[in-house]
């Protein structure tokens, strides 16, 4: 499912079957890599894959067009090793180092850490703080003037954190319309299935009733692009992208 | 009655005036700006001044985010409670070193009327174990102020200041000279050294003065920063004295205390005795003044437990109220 605007048709494909075929380089190497040696929180790492890819490799861009400076958080720290192999093959950082993942004095700690990982400016791994992390840098834009939006990465797992509603009334509260949140609805968290565990259907009404914009879309590039798009329109209320299910097999 | 004036209050208006002199100074509170006293500055500079509600976890990650993008971020609420976002304050603020100055107010018994669920005896051992973190707690008003004019101009990182209410001695003036990372020496002498750190810090210098006129000479140390420990002024102190007790309003596990015995057993050992709250909880009193007295942390109770430890009636020290 799709929430569509007239923007969908300005979508550039060129773009993004280039970027499709590098989300499936990177798939590739995630799953080697598992084979081989490094085999952790995969399968939470091959379902934000193609959120990190939508938001490094379309949205930041798109932003600098538009004289809007763009910023990522992944506050659901454990799917680093999907950025880790992003940033490879972006050659951000050097397809070896992969092989440094968790070692005492890598770049790459198993959750990512500002000053290490090229990129991350706010060290996450412990769940549950990076909309407000978020907040906290969108208000400060607002304050200064600054035309600059955050996106933050968050697990469904990870909504289970009062402190993830706390964050979405502040947000909304202070009208940061510059913060949008992504929500990877895989529907597992560590434990299983997330209904199970702590019930956060009807979901996109919680977020509505906390005074957020909702857009719904499939887990695949084109849709989380699109997603994107629309939430561009968007004033006065920040906005979240809930983007269901997987399109990976594992 | 004795004398008191205003820890939040000498805040309150040092922030004021900060906040003209720093563009970039903001200002959180969870709710408890009319109790903490940032009402001042949120009536002066509304557009600095966040109230993020009864909400600590967001207020110390949202004060964390507002540091990433360049400002000077400073998180108040009561102490107590401003620890519901410890883990908050570990895993972002003090792993990523940010600017963030976090002032927990109401501390010890402070909150004498509150009872034991506002009473924090805890904050300087939770923070102090925090690395990346300075712990600082000032002894009176005016060493307030002196104290979070150098946090916010001079100090970088994280930070966190302990202040008590309305329950301050009065030990400086004006022109002393306080600086985050030294302890002061207020009484020389010969044969004691009496470590204290914040409100009881009068009680401290009374002490001193009841051992004088019992032929002890005491030499009273202000050790208002915890972490870092002014490690010199201390030994010296000690190296000259050869005996240590500490005195805080707070529980004796975990402390000053505990900060004084772990760098004094490894450097020059020396018994000392924790004077505080001892490992329990606190309660609810209709004057600050009952509730010290309840819990032992008065000038009489103080001499008669020194007495006993230098006869040797006292070893192993009861849980005593």
């Amino acid at each position: 499912m799709t929430s569509c605007t007239p923007h969908c048709s300005l979508l550039d494909l060129s773009d993004i079957n280039v970027l499709e075929k590098r989300v499936a380089k990177v798939l590739k190497r995630l799953e080697r890599l598992s084979q081989e040696t490094i085999s952790w929180h995969i399968k939470s790492a091959i379902s934000s894959l193609n959120i990190i890819a939508a938001l490094y490799g379309y949205w930041i861009r798109e932003g600098y067009k538009s004289g809007i400076e763009r910023i990522v958080l992944i506050s659901k720290g454990h799917c680093s090793l999907a950025l880790y192999t992003w940033l490879a093959e972006v050659n951000i950082i050097k397809e070896e180092e992969l092989l440094s993942f968790a070692n005492p004095r890598s770049r790459l700690q198993a959750h990512p850490e500002a000053g290490k990982v090229p990129g991350i400016i706010a060290s996450t791994g412990s769940l549950g703080l990076g909309l407000s992390i978020a907040n906290g840098i969108a208000l400060a834009s607002k304050m200064d003037g600054i035309d600059r939006e955050v996106a933050v990465l968050l697990g469904d797992g990870e909504l289970d954190e009062g402190q993830i509603w706390e964050a979405a009334a502040t947000a909304s509260s202070l009208k940061l319309d510059n913060v949008v949140a992504l929500v990877d609805r895989n529907m597992t968290q560590h434990s299983g299935f997330t209904e199970h565990i702590k019930i956060k259907e009807p979901l996109k009404d919680k977020w509505r009733s906390f005074g957020w914009h909702v857009i719904e879309v499939s887990n695949n590039l084109k849709d989380i692009i699109r997603g994107l798009m629309s939430a561009d329109s968007i004033k006065g209320k920040p906005k979240v992208i809930i983007v269901y299910g997987h399109s990976f097999r594992y | 009655m004795p004398d008191y004036s205003s820890y939040r209050r000498a805040f309150a208006e040092a922030l004021v005036y900060l906040g003209e002199r720093n563009p970039n100074l903001i200002v959180l509170d969870a709710d408890t700006a009319r109790s903490t006293g940032t009402i001042l500055f949120a009536e002066k500079y509304p557009r600095r001044f966040i109230n993020i509600g009864i909400s600590e976890q967001d207020l110390i990650a949202t004060a964390a985010g507002l540091a990433i993008a360049g400002k000077i971020p400073v998180a108040v609420a009561f102490a107590m409670f401003l620890l519901r976002g410890w883990e908050q304050i570990r895993n972002i603020i003090a792993r990523d070193r940010l600017n963030v100055k976090l002032v927990g107010t109401h501390a010890g018994l402070s909150a004498h009327f509150d009872g034991s669920s506002h009473q924090c005896l805890e904050d300087i051992a939770v923070m102090r174990v925090l690395p990346n973190v300075t712990v600082v707690v000032p002894a009176d008003a005016i060493a307030t102020r002196h104290l979070i004019f150098d946090a916010i101009e001079k100090h970088k990182g994280p930070l966190y200041m302990r202040l008590g209410r309305d329950n301050s001695p009065k030990i400086y003036s004006e022109h002393d000279t306080l600086s985050i990372g030294k302890a002061n020496i207020l009484e020389d002498g010969e044969d004691l050294s009496i470590f204290v750190c914040g409100s009881l810090t009068e009680l401290a210098l009374d002490v001193s003065k009841n051992l004088k006129s019992m032929g002890i000479s005491a030499e009273v140390v202000d050790v208002y920063t915890i972490k870092p420990l002014d490690t010199t002024t201390i030994l010296k102190s000690v190296r000259r004295t050869g005996h240590a007790i500490t005195i805080e309003e707070h529980n004796i596990i975990g402390g000053l205390g505990s900060a004084i015995t772990e760098f004094l057993s490894e450097t020059y050992p020396v018994r000392i005795i924790r004077i505080g709250i001892r490992d329990t909880f606190g309660a609810s009193a209709k004057s600050y003044p009952e509730l010290l007295s309840f819990f032992g942390l008065t000038v009489h109770h103080v001499l008669r437990y020194i007495k006993k430890i230098i006869t040797g009636e006292v070893y192993a020290p009861q849980i005593s109220k």
